[in-house]
């Protein structure tokens, strides 16, 4: 017999839902780190082996471009999110005190939004009361809803600073790894050439599981597709300009 | 706009009143003077001030044998909840759902397509008497707006910030 509770799902609890939500902030660092550091590396290593025979010259010139790759990567994220958390947090206070001086205003484009989205102007009209009650409830809502900034989404410049430059590391390590087992240069960058387009199909299929997609291997295959192109391209834009760095003589 | 002088258009409007629906004809208002505020729409923060502003000051309104009416372009049942969530009000609230009388007075914002706050006081022969208008976001004053329409009702020199009980001008200056 089917029991009323075998209907029933277990209800998400919103507090556990934001928490993930911030998590997830962190998404865009942590793919592009790894994606970026493991078509850096692979490309360090594609370019060397061709050059330099001297197998351990090849790993170390690749770390040294990992340790550079992450801190510059590191560098970038953290001055990007301190950038946007800076703009962003003058932003919020400002429409802080002007909500604080001229509260009917808010209280205006609060209810024009939220009869946009659906409500009745009597119902808006009964909730922006409520909200109005309390001067941090309706402030915040109107951040959200009317500026459509939301406080709780603020980047971390640091926590996203760090992310990135472990993603980055990460994502080096993979290319590199066969170069520490294989000696032959030909085998190893095969190998890291075949580890490189795994990961990538991972990372992106990662993803697609992050955003629940039905078909998670599709977004593998799209990961897959765009970062190699972009790295055949730029392979190619490489042996297209490298007549202009021959120096005549 | 309408300004002082001018013979305003007659009109014949839905209105809600005391909770029900009606209709009102400017010209079939008997007081001696008409007081008209027009205002963007109901269930707003700033309108309610002076929605319930005119209510409060009826009395005195009638007292200086002033009529009041107000007009949006809501319909007549958004006025009917609009006067109830505003605890009751007792002078008529008129729908120009088309904006037809708002335009023909000069005060309606074709961009965001509401009537702006403007308040007209007219003769009953709708001459009008007094005229003003404030930017959307700026509520105006009803005791100023009382406050003229018991100077008019005076027919003496008041002078400025006069107010009932305070002193007129010399009878023999002219206007």
């Amino acid at each position: 017999m089917i029991s009323p509770r075998d209907h029933t799902t277990t209800p998400i609890d919103p507090a556990e839902k934001r928490k993930l939500f911030e998590r997830l902030s962190n998404v865009r660092e942590i793919v592009f780190g790894v994606q970026d550091g493991v078509l850096t590396t692979a490309g360090v290593l594609c370019g060397l082996s061709g050059a330099v025979s001297d197998h351990k010259q090849v790993v170390l010139a690749a770390l040294a471009s990992t340790a550079a790759g992450a801190l510059s990567m590191g560098a970038g994220a953290y001055l990007g999110a301190h950038a946007e958390t800076e703009i962003l947090g003058a932003e919020l206070e400002q429409a802080r005190r002007e909500a604080q001086a001229h509260p009917y205003v808010i209280q205006e484009s609060l209810l024009d939004q939220l009869s946009k989205e659906g409500l009745s102007r009597d119902s808006a009209y009964r909730v922006v009361k409520l909200l109005s009650t309390s001067q941090n409830a309706l402030i915040n809502t109107a951040e959200e809803k009317v500026y459509g900034l939301a406080s709780g989404l603020l980047a971390t410049p640091i926590i996203d600073g760090i992310v990135m430059g472990i993603a980055f590391v990460v994502g080096a390590l993979v290319p590199l790894l066969p170069y520490f087992f294989i000696e032959n240069g030909r085998q190893g960058l095969m190998a890291a050439l075949g580890a490189t387009a795994i990961v990538l199909f991972i990372v992106g299929y990662f993803e697609g599981w992050l955003a629940h997609r039905a078909q998670r291997w599709r977004s593998g295959i799209r990961f897959l597709v765009i970062a190699m192109s972009a790295a055949a391209a730029g392979y190619l834009i490489g042996l297209a300009i490298s007549p202009l760095g021959t120096v005549a003589g | 706009m309408l300004g002082p002088g001018d013979t305003a258009a007659d009109f014949e409007l839905p209105a809600a009143i005391n909770g029900r629906p009606s209709t009102i004809r400017l010209r079939d208002l008997r007081t001696d003077l008409v007081a008209i505020f027009f205002y963007p729409r109901d269930f707003s923060f700033i309108c309610p001030t002076e929605v319930t502003g005119f209510n409060h000051d009826l009395k005195a309104f009638a007292d200086a044998r002033c009529s009041v009416l107000g007009i949006s372009g809501d319909s007549v049942e958004s006025h009917i909840k609009w006067a109830e969530e505003l605890g009751g009000i007792d002078y008529p609230l008129l729908s120009d759902a088309d904006g037809k009388v708002a335009r023909a007075y000069g005060v309606f914002d074709e961009k965001e397509k509401v009537p702006l706050r403007a308040t007209f006081v007219m003769r009953k022969d709708r001459v009008v008497v007094h005229a003003i208008a404030c930017p959307l976001n700026v509520g105006r004053s009803v005791s100023d707006t009382l406050r003229v329409v018991q100077a008019i009702g005076t027919g003496r020199m008041c002078p400025a910030e006069w107010k009932p009980g305070i002193e007129f001008g010399p009878r023999d200056q002219k206007y």
